[in-house]
């Protein structure tokens, strides 16, 4: 190898450590789409689409961006659970994922089910690694950046998944210790005003129901879509988002649930109220649909639905 | 020189003679001027085509989806009608005078989808050997139910003389027909929701959905496809029949690219290719969704389906969810097809609307009630199913196709010995 030939590598090695560092500098729970277009070749980062829809990152994704199927990478396909810390493990090698490298996840829909990965990496240990593209497929698509068909095959990683970390994911228990006041928490349900107010048990069209209408006693409720900007996707300020929260009492000083019908949009709010503000949060991903169809227990119902015949 | 027939199932070879004994006028009319009327209709059609593809494009909710729709719509109108794409006419070629070429066509079309898809799937799903599909392909369940939709399904070519993509085109040539044979397509869609759910529970739901690629990965699925197909082509060429040599290229492109029809391999090419585009880019190509979801509307809104179609919306094949919006990518699509081909079909003075008569009410309707029960419990039709199915490597594509053929051959020959069928 040449004297300049070998100048050459050691510049370029520097400035990939550079590059990885201003990866790192952003320490926030968010990434702009420029950020993300300028760091596209970075390889200390690592994209990771996670959408709704079938076939979308197929036919088009942010180069160099990894696919995630919500529907069977991240559950348990069997029983009604979160991928198994073996299942999550093998996911993350084979995306090349670690602590030493920066996670960017998006998708579509406001990045809803992006948050409920960002959830689920949480619980196994890569945490301050791992951040959201602000406002998502949307925002990237509106600013006619360019996307990708390419496969890429990134080199596996050698990550260790951790015991699930179990303050981020409340249980049934934990929501029934809340309402019987045995805990201090507050519970915030994201669902629409009209299944929380308990009109309708779930929107039109969603098979998953439970069999009483209404909302967890004690809890507050803040639709999960008023936090982002509608025309960009994007999550609103800070200060916006605190000042929506604090409204319903919500203000970091006590522990929070989010809480939804099936626990994922929910996750959205566990990701705005965790990682962009800070406050201490729990996902209920049981949520309405365990909570309203498990016996005896209390259910706050202000529209007065009552169960029965005609 | 007319290529439409009243029945719809029109006879392709008569038609190749026709063309044959009018090539020297169609030759002629290259110094001779073409009715103008019909040329100043066409294109005014065309034109219509081209402002609509625009407007779509500029106010369409998720805009390039929906435009992206209606011109690969546009395209394969134009193709089937111009080769005259129709699956049941094709095989009566060969049932009634062992003429192989439409059949070489449909295999041309099978070949070029299959190699066409294992390209993209070679981007989307680099390993074929896990749990996964790749998505959206129509890679469908393969049960009882499948066979007994093949052969409803046939039988209902046979009778009303087409599948429906053909009728789709035949509507812009007029046929008589076909307007029937889709309204009793909206009556077997309701039948088929009716009765799926009694299907779906006693057959379909424990029947394993069959993907080639995951046995034979990709290039032993590539080549197992290749060489039925090529297998098929080289018993069609040595039991078929040639008819004699048509005459050579008339030396005026434009008569043969707008007046002549298209042999058969440059449709199935063209289909072949439009298939690909679609799979690659939207969805993969059928032409039932928008009619299955609208009948399955119009269904719920009388209060006539079940409150579940249990399992229904979780297959891969010709979805039926209701959707709200007024345009939808499959709709347009549809109306792409229509619309292309009447313009095509005006260039070559191939639109010849007639009043019906009763009995192509009546075969029109029953037809069409076969098709449409098919198409919902085979969760797709010749397009959906067994053009994007085999294209696919689903086997549930070739166990339609096999099945499909034994309906229609069965109905013809007992329909024509009772004097019902021509």
């Amino acid at each position: 190898m040449s004297a300049l030939a070998r100048l050459r590598e050691t510049l370029v090695a520097v400035a990939t450590t550079v590059f990885a560092t201003t990866a790192f500098a952003q320490s926030d729970a968010l990434v702009t789409t420029d950020w993300l277009e300028k760091n596209l070749d970075n390889p200390k980062v690592r994209i990771v689409e996670v959408s709704v829809e079938p076939g979308l990152f197929e036919r088009g994704h942010i180069p160099g961006a990894q696919n995630i199927v919500w529907h069977t990478d991240l559950v348990d396909t069997v029983e009604r659970d979160i991928a198994k810390p073996e299942k999550f493990q093998a996911l993350a090698r084979k995306l090349g994922v670690d602590k030493d490298v920066t996670v960017v996840l998006y998708g579509d829909s406001n990045n809803w089910f992006a948050a409920w990965g960002a959830w689920v990496f949480d619980i196994y240990g890569l945490r301050d690694n791992v951040k959201l593209l602000d406002g998502g497929r949307k925002k990237w698509e509106l600013e006619k950046r360019p996307v990708s068909t390419s496969p890429i095959a990134p080199k596996a990683s050698a990550f260790t998944v951790a015991e699930p970390n179990r303050k981020l994911r409340a249980r049934l228990l934990d929501v029934v210790s809340v309402v019987e006041k045995k805990t201090d928490a507050r519970i915030l349900d994201i669902r629409s005003p009209d299944e929380f107010s308990g009109k309708i048990i779930a929107p039109a069209g969603f098979q998953e129901l439970a069999l009483r209408a209404g909302h967890i006693p004690g809890s507050v409720n803040v639709p999960w879509a008023r936090a982002v900007n509608q025309a960009d996707g994007t999550l609103k300020s800070p200060q916006e988002l605190k000042k929506l929260y604090a409204e319903v009492g919500i203000d970091g000083s006590k522990p929070v649930i989010t809480t939804c019908r099936i626990g994922e949009r929910s996750s959205h709010t566990w990701f705005i109220l965790s990682r962009v503000l800070g406050y201490q949060v729990a996902n209920y991903d049981g949520s309405w649909t365990e909570y309203g169809n498990v016996v005896g227990l209390p259910i706050n119902n202000p529209a007065g639905t009552v169960w029965g015949g005609k | 020189m007319s290529i439409s027939d009243d029945t719809g199932a029109l006879d392709y070879h008569r038609a190749r003679e026709a063309a044959a004994a009018s090539a020297s006028s169609d030759a002629g009319a290259a110094s001779s001027p073409l009715p103008l009327l019909r040329i100043v209709l066409a294109v005014a059609v065309a034109l219509g085509l081209a402002a609509a593809i625009h407007l779509v494009g500029v106010q369409g909710g998720p805009a390039t989806q929906l435009q992206l729709s209606l011109i690969l719509g546009a395209a394969f109108g134009c193709v089937l009608q111009r080769s005259r794409f129709c699956f049941f006419c094709i095989w009566r070629d060969w049932l009634d005078r062992r003429d192989p070429r439409g059949l070489l066509g449909i295999l041309t079309a099978l070949a070029v989808g299959i190699a066409g898809y294992t390209l993209v799937f070679g981007a989307w799903l680099p390993d074929p050997s896990g749990t996964r599909l790749p998505p959206t392909a129509h890679i469908g369940p393969v049960s009882v139910a499948l066979v007994l939709a093949g052969l409803a399904f046939g039988a209902g070519m046979a009778i009303s003389g087409s599948c429906i993509s053909a009728h789709l085109y035949r509507l812009g040539e007029g046929s008589s027909t076909s307007p029937f044979a889709l309204i009793g397509a909206v009556g077997g869609f309701i039948l088929g929701f009716l009765s799926w759910n009694d299907l779906y529970l006693s057959t379909i739901a424990g029947s394993p959905v069959l993907w080639l690629p995951r046995q034979l990965g990709y290039g032993g699925s590539l080549l197992a496809s290749l060489a039925i197909l090529a297998g098929l082509a080289w018993l069609l060429l040595r039991t078929g029949r040639m008819p004699p040599a048509s005459p050579a290229v008339t030396q005026d492109p434009f008569v043969d690219v707008f007046i002549r029809r298209w042999p058969a391999w440059i449709g199935g090419l063209f289909v072949g290719l439009i298939g690909v585009a679609a799979y690659l880019r939207l969805s993969p190509l059928g032409v039932t969704a928008e009619i299955g979801s609208r009948s399955r509307q119009l269904a719920v809104g009388l209060d006539w389906l079940p409150l579940r179609l249990e399992g229904l919306d979780s297959f891969r094949g010709c979805a039926t969810v209701i959707r709200d919006a007024l345009l939808t990518p499959n709709g347009l699509f549809i109306a792409g097809i229509v619309t292309a081909a009447f313009a095509a079909a005006l260039g070559a003075g191939e639109f010849k609307p007639k009043r019906p008569t009763g009995g192509q009410v009546l075969r029109g309707l029953t037809g069409g009630v076969l098709l449409g029960w098919g198409t919902v419990i085979g969760l797709g039709c010749t397009v959906g199913t067994l053009l994007s199915g085999i294209s696919a490597g689903a086997v549930s594509g070739w166990v339609f196709a096999a099945a499909l053929l034994a309906g229609t051959t069965v109905t013809l020959r007992l329909g024509r010995r009772l004097g019902w069928l021509a």
